[in-house]
């Protein structure tokens, strides 16, 4: 390179120095154009491995797709291995013929309440569906395109959400204790 | 030396003495382990909902699979069709609070929220306020109810979560 230099020195301005071939451009001094043998090796190299790699990575895809998906098991219908255990025994005393008199009269009683809470619920339901079936008809009769828009689904029906009854609802002027809630359930991955 | 053979042969009348497979039920083909596939999920008509979700979720056990199985009832007695009726997993949460004299957390209790799910499938328009109305006069103390329509997602959501696959998506792409 020393050399080069040299010659470089008592070259007019004019002539551009072409001596160093390794120079792509006269613009680009700093870059030079990649030396024959290796990098082509490393070229090749490369795009095999990584078509292999790749392969590869296709082929695992493929198996994990094939696999079916598992729904992930529910912890309350697998009873603890505590309550699997045989040796426990509970023993009832034996009832009094009062005690049963008792209990099979409650239940009879209990079975008539639900029979009256049952068919109550069914009055109910018939008498809800008459009364629309007959505001239907009405309505039809008053006018058919008020009554086309009535028979058509409700769009804001649905999401419909409750808070059930509590016993214990939350009182006004409460300041609870600070804390956290921490979700602790077990992630199941496949 | 004669050779003993033990061949039926067609000719003579013990031919075929030791069959017994034809007695025996038939077992039908064999079933492959069903893989989980997802159902289609029917869009509606103009006068008929498609697939709903009716989710039941609360901290109380027996009173949810109680609820649930009411619900379910309930379906098959107004003529609803019920498409399916599972369990979505539990969640169990830790109450930490903090003490008024210190400044460690202290355990308050373990929760475990469980919810179950009565997915059914045409409902009429004119039917739905109805039975919203009977389940909602019928909700126990605590159950938080919601009914919303089905989707992919609510399915997705019970499937066990891979990630070794999400991974080499991410890297495919």
């Amino acid at each position: 390179l020393c050399s080069f230099s040299s010659c470089s020195s008592w070259l007019p301005q004019r002539v551009p120095l072409r001596g160093n071939h390794w120079q792509s451009s006269l613009l680009t001094p700093r870059t030079a154009l990649p030396v024959r043998a290796q990098p082509k090796k490393k070229k090749k190299v490369d795009v095999k491995r990584e078509q292999a790699q790749k392969d590869r990575m296709k082929k695992k895809l493929k198996k994990l797709e094939r696999a079916a998906p598992e729904l992930i098991p529910i912890e309350d219908f697998i009873t603890p291995l505590k309550y699997s255990d045989g040796s426990r025994v509970r023993s009832l005393p034996p009832l009094s013929p009062e005690e049963t008199e008792r209990r099979v009269l409650l239940l009879k009683k209990w079975c008539l309440f639900k029979q009256r809470q049952d068919e109550a619920e069914k009055k109910a339901i018939q008498t809800l569906v008459e009364s629309q079936q007959e505001a239907l008809k009405e309505l039809r009769l008053e006018s058919e395109e008020l009554y086309q828009a009535a028979i058509r689904r409700d769009e804001g029906l649905f999401p419909f959400e409750r808070e059930g009854p509590t016993y214990t609802p939350p009182l006004p002027g409460y300041d609870p204790p600070e804390g956290k809630c921490v979700d602790i359930t077990k992630v199941y991955t496949q | 030396a004669v050779l003993s053979c033990h061949r039926s042969y067609r000719s003579r009348p013990t031919h075929g003495i030791g069959r017994y497979k034809y007695l025996l039920p038939k077992e039908g083909p064999k079933r492959k382990k069903e893989r989980v596939q997802m159902k289609e999920i029917s869009p509606g008509t103009e006068f008929e909902f498609g697939d709903v979700n009716i989710q039941m979720t609360s901290y109380d056990l027996c009173l949810v699979e109680h609820f649930a199985q009411y619900v379910h009832r309930l379906c098959n007695r107004l003529g609803i069709r019920v498409i399916e009726s599972y369990a979505m997993p539990t969640k169990t949460n830790e109450v930490l609070f903090l003490e008024e004299r210190g400044s460690k957390m202290q355990l308050d209790a373990v929760l475990t929220t469980h919810q179950r799910v009565v997915q059914i499938r045409g409902l009429s328009s004119t039917f739905a306020p109805i039975l919203l109305e009977m389940i909602q006069s019928s909700q126990p103390e605590g159950v938080h109810l919601l009914m919303k329509q089905h989707t992919e997602a609510d399915f997705k959501r019970r499937l066990k979560s891979r990630p070794e696959l999400e991974e080499l998506l991410a890297q495919m792409s």
